[in-house]
């Protein structure tokens, strides 16, 4: 077996799928492991009792200094974050909501969270993060970063169906959303060409940071209710569940 | 969970979340937490890391391009303008109303020879650049710079915006001279002998030879290209530097009136070329402010409690960032541009912009006029390096 | 019809400048500088990924200036140029939701758009792009295409911009424009920007099953008596006549082809006796050759863009 590069390039020869099995960033073409996108190749053991070929993949993250591949990859972010995570189905993702209609909600994905990013962070993590924030400032030109550039950003609907797991009859969307509330939703599938379906029926899942009528941060109080804490006003929303 | 939200004082979010995002989710709230300075007496810094009234680092480099007469890349952080400066020539055959409107340069023949900054000359000048339309600026951003601004488009609001004010600003300030871009032409005059080649005609001295009058036969139409490659923000102020660089590299041949061929002809000898004589060096600096409170400037109208919102007008915080990346432009409203020349020592204000909000006054101004002066010292240290 | 979004010239137009030394006898004209290299030696070019943050991924391109190009920089005599280098800016946006006017695509959709500076070449190019440019974008298109995974980006799109900053020439500027017939110069700049291209997506990290690269090999004739001789890499500045030409994007590791172009006549080419190959395939492995020189250069700046953001965290 002759021995893995660090970094891979596209179309470098990583193994012969005898050996190992594809994993992302990678594709096979005559029996062989190709890497399809540059970076640090990273071997992902197959569990034990399965006995089966661990997965070669070429790592998006370039954040190496943790020798133990779970720890490397759990702290760090994307060099280029910005537009490479797609959501998913079973993507968390953080979306601002634009529109608010009496059988759905639409939301704007303002970031994409994978296992890395919805980690907690440790002191490495703020490091790497410190590059994330550079690239992100840059390239902030962006109208990406401006509140009304959602042409550019993945769009999502929450149906009412959707909101919560519990009295789903009961849900008026008025009272669970606010346009430019942030929300923490999970996508559960592609939809059609324009719209991801995502759902906030679990604890964890729903509005968690908002500004009141008075324009001020609210705190949540409960899982349906958040409060201004300068005028001391409720207004009700579906709260995900702090950390 | 309800109960352990209920105890209390709402937690800041940035605790939960890696600034990264928390500037992209709430990205005023990320870069007011940034200037806000820890301690009163200490300087705030913005979330690039730089002082309010720093700029980036500027990087000039000219005559890169083959086929322009002048050209220049200059880059201000990530923000990347490329200007081209292409010379071609507009006969006065060709101009419509050319018989009309030659009249002040029958009317005085000698007078660009003797005073050359004689005030009606200037104005002169400007005129004819002006009316015939002899320098042409357009800015393009259609490179794929900002991940906004479709390729292939026609030029978005913003292109057409910067386009003219390079041509409001070339023209008010007179930077190119009318009479670099004039070809002259000195009929031959028949009754002395026949003393002088085509090629030297505008060298000859009208009075002496007292032959017929000379005459303008063409111009020089400056196509002022600039491609605008990367975009982070303050697109204005790279442009326009990179006008500036590129003139000051701009050679135009030497050009005579061939009577054979009824054309211009033009030497393509390096020797003889000639550079533009350009008046002052006129710098932008831009500037926006940045407000502590979004909210502030509505609000204040909603709340009729005239003693608080006396008070919140007092404290309400803003920040007047130099030379503002693209994640700033996003948050900001109001918008401030000087452009400052030096002359001796003397700090003379070209122009001076200001719009999209009140809170930039009078005082505020006068400091960035300072900052502005400041800021010419090094560019031109870096428009002369190159 | 003057264009109202622009700042438009002179209503009349204007005249690009005339060079007596063009109108007088030949004489006084600077003779072309022929090719100095080898046949198969290739130009040198730089190339770089990332300069530009605000793109998901970009890269520049600049080839290295001919010899005469390079004398005439340094020691100027003449305002013509005697010959032109490519340099050529990439970037690449997305992948990103496609517009709402586009219906659901399981695969990723590539757009390709082209478009050269106004001062990039020796003529004055409008704002406008113009058909040259638009199947300058065609022609890349197809090479990217094959290049990349487009099925591991379901409904969105990926925007590839170049900006041509410098052209190439089509022939050298002391020759009468309709001595030789076909725009070479646009394939030399076709596989720059093939290669350049390559590279920002890399940069962006977008799936592909190898780096595409670009190469010319032309059959030039710099006498009429002999018969054309095929050369890599070809600067038409630096030959009297091009008789055919072709341009190819080329992945090395499995030894693909996803765009072909050949233009002219291919049929008097000067092979060896013992080469069996036609003219044409003598062509297309020659411009597979300078793809495989491109490549290695590609290659390194694709690993430098690497090793530099693993130096950066």
């Amino acid at each position: 077996m002759n021995s893995l590069p660090s970094i891979a390039i596209p179309g470098q020869r990583l193994g012969s799928t005898a050996t190992y099995f594809a994993g992302p960033g990678t594709h096979v073409h005559q029996n062989a492991v190709y890497a399809s996108i540059a970076g640090p190749v990273v071997t992902d053991a197959a569990p034990p009792q399965t006995r089966s070929r661990p997965t070669l993949r070429v790592s998006r993250v370039t954040d190496t200094k943790h020798p133990s591949p779970s720890a490397a990859t759990a702290t760090t972010y994307k060099s280029k974050p910005r537009y490479n995570t797609l959501p998913a189905v079973d993507s968390i993702v953080l979306a601002r909501v634009t529109r608010v209609q009496k059988r759905q909600a639409t939301v704007s994905i303002l970031v994409v969270l994978d296992e890395s990013t919805s980690q907690p962070l440790d002191q490495s993590g703020a490091i790497s993060d410190k590059e994330y924030m550079a690239s992100l400032l840059t390239s902030a030109a962006n109208p990406e970063n401006h509140s009304n550039s959602d042409d550019l950003r993945f769009q999502a609907l929450i149906r009412k169906e959707d909101v919560r797991a519990v009295e789903k009859d009961h849900v008026v969307m008025d009272e669970m959303f606010r346009v430019g509330d942030i929300v923490r939703g999970s996508v559960i599938s592609l939809g059609d060409q324009s719209f991801y379906y995502i759902t906030t029926a679990r604890n964890d899942l729903g509005v968690f940071m908002a500004r009141s009528e008075a324009g001020n941060m609210m705190f949540p109080v409960t899982w349906k209710e958040m409060r201004d804490p300068i005028t001391g006003i409720s207004e009700s929303r579906k709260v995900a569940r702090p950390f | 969970m309800a109960s352990s939200a209920t105890t209390g004082n709402p937690m800041p979010p940035s605790l939960s979340m890696p600034p990264s995002q928390f500037a992209r989710l709430q990205p005023h709230a990320y870069l007011r937490a940034h200037l806000s300075p820890p301690s009163s007496d200490q300087p705030s810094v913005r979330a690039n890391g730089r002082a309010t009234s720093q700029f980036r680092v500027t990087s000039v480099n000219t005559g890169s391009l083959t086929h322009a007469n002048g050209s220049a890349v200059v880059r201000i952080g990530d923000t990347t303008a490329v200007c081209g400066v292409r010379a071609e020539l507009l006969h006065t055959s060709d101009i419509s109303s050319w018989g009309v409107s030659q009249a002040p340069s029958k009317q005085n023949p000698t007078n660009t020879n003797e005073a050359k900054d004689s005030k009606s000359e200037d104005e002169d000048d400007q005129g004819q650049i002006q009316d015939l339309n002899l320098l042409v600026p357009n800015l393009s951003l259609s490179t794929g710079c900002a991940p906004g601004l479709t390729p292939g488009a026609p030029p978005s609001a913003l292109a057409q915006s910067l386009s003219h004010q390079i041509l409001s600003l070339l023209h008010t300030t007179n930077l190119v001279r009318a009479d670099d871009l004039r070809i002259w032409y000195q009929p031959p005059n028949f009754d002395s002998e026949e003393f002088h080649n085509p090629g030297e005609g505008m060298e000859v001295d009208t009075e002496q030879s007292g032959g017929p009058e000379r005459e303008i036969k063409a111009f020089w139409v400056l196509y002022i290209d600039i491609m605008i490659l990367s975009m982070a923000g303050n697109a204005f102020d790279a442009a326009w530097a990179s006008v500036l660089a590129a003139l000051r590299d701009t050679k135009l041949p030497n050009a005579w009136w061939d009577d054979d061929n009824e054309t211009i002809l033009c030497s393509d000898d390096f020797a003889e070329a000639h550079r533009l004589t350009l008046r002052g060096l006129p710098i932008a600096s831009s500037f926006c402010c940045f407000e502590g409170d979004a909210a502030a400037g509505w609000r204040a109208n909603v709340i009729p409690d005239a003693e608080e919102q006396k008070k919140k007008k007092g404290s309400q915080q803003k920040w007047i960032l130099a030379d503002p990346d693209g994640y700033e432009e996003g948050l900001t409203q109001e918008r401030a541009c000087v452009v400052v020349d030096k002359e001796n020592g003397k700090t003379i204000i070209v122009k001076m912009e200001k719009h999209g909000g009140w809170n930039v006054d009078s005082d505020d101004l006068r400091k960035l006029v300072d900052v502005s002066s400041q800021r010419w010292d090094d560019l031109k240290q870096a428009l002369e390096q190159c | 019809m003057a264009d109202r979004r622009r700042i438009n010239g002179p209503p009349a137009g204007t005249r690009p400048p005339v060079y007596a030394s063009l109108k007088e006898s030949k004489t006084g004209v600077s003779e072309r500088t022929l090719r100095q290299r080898q046949p198969t030696e290739l130009r040198k070019f730089y190339l770089k990924t990332g300069m530009i943050p605000t793109a998901s991924g970009s890269s520049y391109l600049e080839f290295a200036p001919s010899a005469a190009l390079a004398a005439a920089r340094s020691n100027p005599k003449s305002l013509i140029p005697p010959s032109s280098a490519l340099k050529v800016a990439c970037t690449v946006h997305g992948p990103k939701p496609l517009p709402r006017s586009v219906p659901f695509s399981p695969n990723l959709l590539l757009t390709t758009h082209v478009k050269f500076a106004p001062f990039a070449a020796r003529k004055r190019k409008g704002h406008v792009r113009d058909t040259t440019e638009r199947d300058l974008g065609v022609h890349l298109e197809t090479a990217l295409r094959g290049a990349i995974i487009a099925e591991r980006w379901p409904k969105s799109g990926l925007d590839i911009t170049l900006t041509i900053v410098e052209a190439e020439d089509d022939r050298w500027w002391g020759d009468a424009p309709d001595s030789h017939d076909a725009s070479w110069g646009m394939l030399n700049v076709l596989a720059g920007c093939i290669t350049a291209a390559s590279a920002a997506i890399a940069d962006a990290h977008i799936d592909c099953l190898d780096l595409v690269s670009g190469g010319v090999a032309a059959l030039v004739s710099d006498d009429a008596s002999t018969a054309p001789r095929l050369v890599l890499d070809v600067d038409p500045a630096e030959h009297r006549s091009i008789q055919s030409a072709c341009v190819v994007a080329y992945m090395p590791a499995r030894d693909e082809i996803t765009e072909l172009w050949l233009k002219g006549d291919s049929s008097r080419a000067a092979l060896e006796k013992s080469d069996g190959r036609t003219g044409h395939e003598a062509l297309i492995d020659g411009a597979v050759d300078a793809a495989r020189g491109a490549n290695t250069i590609l290659t390194d700046a694709v690993r430098e863009s690497i090793a530099r953001s693993f130096a950066q965290v």
